[in-house]
C-alpha cells in the first residue's frame, strides 16, 4: 500500500525509544537489523489503529460418489501499533481435518480414513522508519505428524514521491515429519529445510493504477515423500522460482476496483503452473460485493506416474501398482503432482455495521480436473475434484 | 528447449521486468493529491490477511504449486 506520511516529530522520540526497547526484548536481533537503515531516511507509517479480525472457515472436497476431506478452521488476527513507530501483528488458526484420502491416484478403494488437528500461530514485529519499514516474523505450526518452524525478515522502502516501494525478504523454514510409523511409508524424525529469497517492487502507474511484481526463489532439501501414499518416493531437494504480478485498477464511473493477479511457478520436480485471478470489488454504500474467478493450469512432476488401464480402458489397480514396483527411482501416484487445470468461482459480501466494524461472508466453488488443463488433456483417468470454501469473518478497528 | 533452460528463461524474464521497472524513472509520476482513489480499501493488495491465508493454505494442499506471496510462512503436512 502506498503511503504519504510525514517525518516523526522530535517530541515522539522518547516514545520511539521505548518502542525500540520493547521490540528488542521481544525479538533479539531486530534492533541490530533496524540499525542498517540510515536514520536520515524518511518513512512508511505505522498503523494508527489496532485491528482485530476473527474468521471461521470451512472447506469440503469430494469426487464423484466419494466425500473426501472436511476442514473447520477458526482464525484470529490482531495488529497493534506500539509507540508510534512499531506494530505487532499476530494470528492463530486451529484446523480440524477429517475424512479420507486416496493412497494412489483418486482410487476410492484405496482411501484411508484420517483425522487431525493442526494449530498454527505467528507473530510479526514491524519497525517503521521514514520511508521504510523492517519486519521480522516467527511462525509455528504443529499437527500430530508434522511440525514447522519458520522465520521471516522483510525490508521495504519507498522513494521520495512514494510512487515506488521496494521489498526484499528472506524466509527460513525447518519442518519435521514424524508419523510414528502410522503411514504406508514410515517417516520417523525426518526433516525438511527451506530457504526463501524474495524481491519485489510496487509501482503507482497512474492515479487509478498500481502494480506489484514479486519474485521468489525457494530452495529446499530433505524429506518430500508423502507417508500416506503408496509407492511415494520423491527427490530430496526442491527448488522453485515463483513470480507474482498483481495489478489493481480503479474504475471511476463504477466506483469499483478491478483486481487481477498472475503467478508463474516452476520447480525442480518438473511442475510448472500458471495461475490467474480476477476480482471486481464494488462498494455500494455500506456494502462491498466482490465476485471473483481464479484459474490455474499445471504440468505434472517428472516422476508422476499415470495409471495403467485395462483393455476396456478402466483403471487396472494391479498393473498400476506393478508398474511402480518396477521403478527404482523417484515415483508418485499423488494426483496433486499430476497434470490438470482448476477453476474457482467466488463471491464475497462485506457489510460495515459501523464505521470501524465490517462483517463478511465469502463462498467459493472449486473444480479440479484433467480436462481443464490449458493446451493439453492433462493426466488420464483421474476423478475430478470438487470443493467448497466458506469463510465468515468480522474485522474491527479501534 | 529443455526444462532447465525454460526455467532459466522464466527467471531471466522476471528479473528483466524488475530491472525495467527500476530503470523507468519517469514511470508513474503521480502526485500525492492524485492518490485518493489508490488509498481506498478496495485498492489494497492484501485487504484481508485471514482470507488470503486460508485460501493459500487450501490451494497449496490441493495443487502442486504454492508460494510467491511472502516469506516465512512455514509448511504443513496437509492431505
Amino acid at each position: 500500500m502506498v503511503t504519504n506520511s510525514p517525518p516523526v516529530p522530535p517530541a515522539q522520540r522518547s516514545q520511539r525509544a521505548s518502542g525500540v526497547l520493547l521490540a528488542a526484548l521481544m525479538l533479539p536481533g531486530l534492533a541490530a537489523l533496524a540499525a542498517l537503515v540510515p536514520a536520515t531516511a524518511t518513512a512508511e507509517s505505522a498503523p494508527e489503529k489496532s485491528t482485530i479480525a476473527i474468521q471461521y472457515g470451512t472447506y469440503e472436497d469430494r469426487q464423484p460418489g466419494f466425500d473426501r476431506v472436511t476442514v473447520h478452521a477458526p482464525q484470529v488476527y490482531v495488529q497493534v501499533p506500539v509507540a508510534n513507530d512499531w506494530a505487532i501483528a499476530g494470528s492463530w488458526v486451529g484446523d480440524s481435518v477429517s475424512g479420507a484420502s486416496p493412497r494412489w491416484h483418486t482410487e476410492r478403494s484405496s482411501a484411508s480414513r484420517m483425522s487431525d488437528y493442526r494449530k498454527a500461530g505467528d507473530i510479526k514485529v514491524t519497525r517503521y522508519l521514514p520511508r521504510a519499514a523492517l519486519s521480522a516474523s516467527l511462525a509455528y505450526s504443529d499437527e500430530h505428524d508434522y511440525t514447522s518452524r519458520a522465520l521471516g525478515l522483510e525490508a521495504r522502502w519507498s522513494g521520495d514521491d512514494n510512487n515506488r516501494t521496494w521489498i526484499v525478504g528472506y524466509g527460513r523454514a525447518l519442518d519435521k515429519i514424524d508419523n510414528t510409523g502410522s503411514g504406508i511409508n514410515t517417516a520417523i524424525d525426518q526433516h525438511r529445510r527451506t530457504h526463501e529469497l524474495m524481491a519485489g517492487v510496487t509501482q503507482v502507474l497512474t492515479p487509478t493504477d498500481i502494480v506489484q511484481l514479486n519474485l521468489t526463489r525457494s530452495m529446499g532439501t530433505g524429506y518430500y515423500n508423502d507417508p500416506y501414499k503408496t509407492f511415494d518416493q520423491r527427490p530430496d531437494h526442491r527448488d522453485a522460482w515463483i513470480a507474482v504480478l498483481r495489478w489493481n485498477h480503479y474504475l471511476g464511473q463504477a466506483d469499483a476496483a478491478l483486481r487481477s493477479n498472475y503467478r508463474y511457478y516452476t520447480d525442480t520436480f518438473g511442475i510448472r503452473s500458471h495461475t490467474v485471478g480476477i476480482e471486481w470489488a464494488q462498494p455500494l454504500g455500506r456494502w462491498t460485493i466482490t465476485p471473483g474467478v481464479r484459474y490455474t493450469t499445471q504440468r505434472a512432476a517428472s516422476f508422476y506416474l499415470d495409471p495403467v488401464l485395462d483393455a476396456q480402458g478402466r483403471y487396472d489397480t494391479g498393473a498400476t501398482l506393478a508398474s511402480a514396483a518396477g521403478i527404482t527411482g523417484n515415483k508418485s501416484f499423488d494426483t496433486r503432482l499430476g497434470s490438470f487445470g482448476a477453476a474457482t468461482l467466488s463471491a464475497k459480501v462485506g457489510y460495515a455495521i459501523a464505521p470501524e466494524t465490517v462483517i463478511s461472508i465469502k463462498f467459493e466453488q472449486y473444480q479440479q480436473r484433467s480436462g481443464l488443463r490449458l493446451g493439453g488433456s492433462g493426466s488420464p483417468d483421474i476423478a475430478p475434484l470438487h470443493a467448497r470454501f466458506l469463510q465468515v469473518g468480522l474485522t474491527h478497528q479501534f | 528447449m529443455t526444462c532447465a533452460s525454460r526455467r532459466r528463461h522464466g527467471a531471466t524474464a522476471a528479473l528483466v521486468v524488475l530491472a525495467l521497472l527500476s530503470g523507468c524513472s519517469n514511470l508513474g509520476q503521480v502526485h500525492p493529491w492524485e492518490k485518493g482513489k489508490l488509498a481506498k480499501a478496495v485498492m489494497t493488495f492484501d485487504d484481508d490477511p485471514l482470507e488470503q491465508r486460508f485460501n493459500q493454505h487450501i490451494y497449496s494442499s490441493k495443487e502442486g504449486a504454492s508460494g510467491g506471496y511472502g516469506v516465512g510462512g512455514g509448511g504443513c503436512g496437509c492431505n
